[in-house]
C-alpha cells in the first residue's frame, strides 16, 4: 500500500485562517477526511464553513496549522497549484465562465491534465452528464440554475481530483433541482471521489453524506455519522450556538 | 465633401485600433486604465528605427512600397521587445501594487507616472526632433470613387486587418485566449480551473505591448517619429476602446476606425484643428448614451 492510499484524502491540523491575521475566523481545527468519504460541513451562519474550505482551496490565508492531501503537505499552496495536486473546489456563487461556452469551460479546466488525456476527460464528463453533451456551444450564462451546477461539478471532476469540495451547490435552486444536484453528487462519489460538501440545506445534505462535521464559531462542535443525525435533538442545539451542551462526540 | 476622408480615416483608424486592443485588454484583465500604453505605441516606434538605423542595409525600397526588407524585420524585434518592455513596467511597477491589493486611482496615477518617465526618457535618448524610417517619396494611387492612397497605406491597412483576425482567433481559438477571457470574467475562479493568472497577466502586458509597437512603426512610416506620438494617441486610444466596449477586441478595432473617421470627417468639415477634441467628443457621447460600448455587455 502506498503513502497515498495509507492517508486520509484530507486532512487539516490546527487550523487557523482568515482574512485578516489578528482576526481568525477559522480557530485551530482538525480533520481527518478518509478515501471515498462523503462529508457534510454543517452549521450556523457565520460559523466559519465556507472560510475553512476557501482556506484549504488556497483563497483564504492560513495563519496557522497544516492541510495534507493524500500525505502530500498543500498548506499555503497557490490555488492553481491544488488543481493540480488534485482538490477541486466549487464556489457557492460565479462557479461557471458565464461568457465562455459549455465546451470552453470545460477545455479550460482540462488545461491542468497532461495533453492526451484532455479529450478523453471532456468526453467522460459529457457522457456523466448528458444535458451539457446535448448542447456544447450553448454560452454557459444561458443555462438554467441546475445546468449550471452540473457544469461547476464537471468542471471540477474533469481533473480526476482525489477531493471536490462543493460551496453550498443548493444556493438558489428549486427543491426538485436541489435533489438532481444531490443526486449528482452521489454519483460522482459512487466513482471513488471523496466529497466535502459545506451545505445550509442540512436535511439535504445529510441525506447524501456519509459523515458529518458541525462547525460554531470557526470550530467543530460535533463529527459522526450523517445517519441519523438530522432526527438528533443536539443538532437544533448546535446550531442555535448551545454546543457546550451538545460537547464534542466525535 | 471630399470621400477622401473615408480612407484617411481607415488609416488612421487602424493605428488607434491596434492600439486600442492593448487598452481594451489590459483593462479586461487588470482593471485599470492605463495611461503609460501610449508610450508603448512611441517606443515600439524608435526600437524599431534603432534596428533600423543599426543595420546599414535593408532598406532599399521594396517594388511599390517606401521601405526595404530591413523594417518588417525590425517591427517584429520592436514588437517583442515593446511586449518585453511592458512586462517589466509591470513587474518593476504594477505587480507590486496587486500584491499589496492597492486601490485602482493609485494604479492609474502609477500608469501616468510610468507614462511620463518612459517619454521622457525617449526624448533624452532620441531628442523631440522628428525622424522618419524612410524619406522616400510616395505618390498616391488613384482607387476609384475619387479615394486616393499610398502603396504603404494599403499595405498597412492590410496588416491591421491580418493581426486583429489573429488576436481574435488567439482569444477564441487558443488555450491562452480562452484562459485571457476566463481571467477577465472571473480571476478567482479561473486560479480555481488551474489557470496561472500571473502567467495571462504577462501574456496580456505583452500582447498590448506587442501591438503598440506596430501601431507605432505604422505611424511612424505614414506620419513621422516623435516622442510624444504615443501621449497624442490617448485620448483617441480610449475612445476608441470604450465606444468599441471594453474587453472586446473586434470592438476595439471598430471603435478605432470609427473614432479614425471622425477624426478625418472633423478636419475636412470643421478644421485641423479640432480633430484632437474628436476623440474627446466621442469618449463623452458614448459614457452617457451606451456605457457598455457597441460591442460590450452591460453590467448586470
Amino acid at each position: 500500500m502506498s503513502v497515498a492510499e495509507a492517508s486520509p484524502a484530507l486532512a487539516v491540523e490546527a487550523l487557523v485562517a482568515g482574512y485578516e491575521p489578528d482576526l481568525p475566523i477559522v480557530k485551530g481545527i482538525d480533520a481527518s477526511i478518509g478515501q471515498g468519504d462523503f462529508v457534510a460541513i454543517l452549521g450556523p451562519n457565520g460559523a466559519g464553513k465556507s472560510t475553512f474550505v476557501k482556506a484549504i482551496a488556497g483563497l483564504v490565508p492560513i495563519h496557522a496549522g497544516a492541510v495534507t492531501l493524500a500525505g502530500r503537505p498543500i498548506t499555503g499552496l497557490a490555488a492553481h497549484l491544488l488543481v493540480r495536486a488534485g482538490l477541486a473546489f466549487v464556489p457557492q456563487t460565479e462557479n461557471i465562465f458565464a461568457s465562455l461556452t459549455i465546451d470552453e469551460n470545460l477545455k479550460l479546466c482540462a488545461g491542468v491534465m497532461p495533453a492526451g488525456k484532455r479529450s478523453e476527460r471532456i468526453a467522460a464528463m459529457y457522457d456523466l452528464f448528458p444535458d451539457l453533451a446535448a448542447r456544447p456551444t450553448t454560452p454557459a450564462g444561458a443555462l438554467s440554475g441546475g445546468q449550471r451546477q452540473m457544469l461547476a461539478t464537471a468542471r471540477a471532476l474533469l481533473v480526476e481530483p482525489t477531493v471536490i469540495i462543493l460551496d453550498e451547490p443548493s444556493a438558489g435552486l428549486s427543491p426538485k433541482l436541489v435533489g438532481e444536484v444531490f443526486e449528482t453528487l452521489a454519483r460522482v462519489n459512487a466513482l471513488g471521489v471523496t466529497i466535502v460538501l459545506v451545505e445550509q440545506n442540512v436535511r439535504a445534505a445529510l441525506g447524501v453524506a456519509r459523515t458529518a462535521m458541525v462547525l460554531a464559531d470557526g470550530r467543530i462542535v460535533h463529527r459522526g455519522p450523517a445517519k441519523g443525525l438530522a432526527e438528533d435533538p443536539r443538532l437544533g442545539e448546535m446550531f442555535l450556538g448551545h454546543h457546550a451542551a451538545a460537547g464534542e462526540t466525535a | 465633401m471630399n470621400a477622401q476622408f473615408i480612407v484617411d480615416g481607415l488609416i488612421a483608424g487602424s493605428m488607434i485600433g491596434l492600439g486600442a486592443i492593448g487598452v481594451t485588454l489590459t483593462y479586461a484583465i487588470l482593471r485599470f486604465a492605463n495611461f503609460a500604453h501610449g508610450e508603448f505605441i512611441a517606443w515600439g516606434a524608435y526600437l524599431a528605427l534603432a534596428v533600423v538605423a543599426a543595420v546599414p542595409f535593408g532598406m532599399v525600397p521594396i517594388g511599390p512600397f517606401s521601405f526595404g526588407w530591413m523594417l518588417p524585420i525590425a517591427a517584429i524585434a520592436a514588437a517583442l521587445l515593446t511586449g518585453g518592455l511592458a512586462i517589466l513596467i509591470d513587474w518593476l511597477l504594477f505587480a507590486s501594487f496587486r500584491r499589496r491589493g492597492s486601490a485602482t486611482i493609485i494604479m492609474v496615477i502609477a500608469s501616468f507616472g510610468a507614462s511620463l518617465a518612459l517619454r521622457s526618457l525617449l526624448e533624452f535618448v532620441f531628442t523631440s526632433k522628428p525622424v522618419y524610417f524612410t524619406r522616400e517619396l510616395q505618390i498616391a494611387m488613384p482607387l476609384g470613387g475619387g479615394l486616393r492612397a499610398t502603396p504603404d497605406q494599403l499595405l498597412m491597412l492590410g496588416v491591421t486587418a491580418i493581426l486583429v483576425i489573429a488576436v481574435h482567433l488567439l482569444l477564441t481559438r487558443t488555450a491562452i485566449g480562452r484562459q485571457m477571457r476566463a481571467v477577465s470574467e472571473n480571476p478567482v475562479l479561473a486560479r480555481l480551473a488551474g489557470v496561472d493568472v500571473r502567467r495571462v497577466i504577462r501574456t496580456v502586458w505583452c500582447l498590448g505591448g506587442a501591438l503598440a509597437a506596430g501601431a507605432g512603426v505604422m505611424a511612424g512610416l505614414l506620419v513621422q517619429i516623435r516622442p510624444y506620438m504615443g501621449f497624442d494617441l490617448l485620448l483617441p486610444l480610449f475612445a476608441a476602446a470604450i465606444l468599441g466596449g471594453i474587453g472586446s477586441v473586434p470592438g476595439a478595432i471598430l471603435g478605432g476606425l470609427l473614432v479614425g473617421l471622425c477624426e478625418a470627417l472633423a478636419v475636412q468639415t470643421v478644421g485641423a484643428e479640432w480633430r484632437a477634441a474628436v476623440g474627446f467628443v466621442i469618449l463623452t457621447l458614448v459614457l452617457l448614451l451606451r456605457p457598455q460600448g457597441i460591442l460590450g455587455k452591460a453590467a448586470t
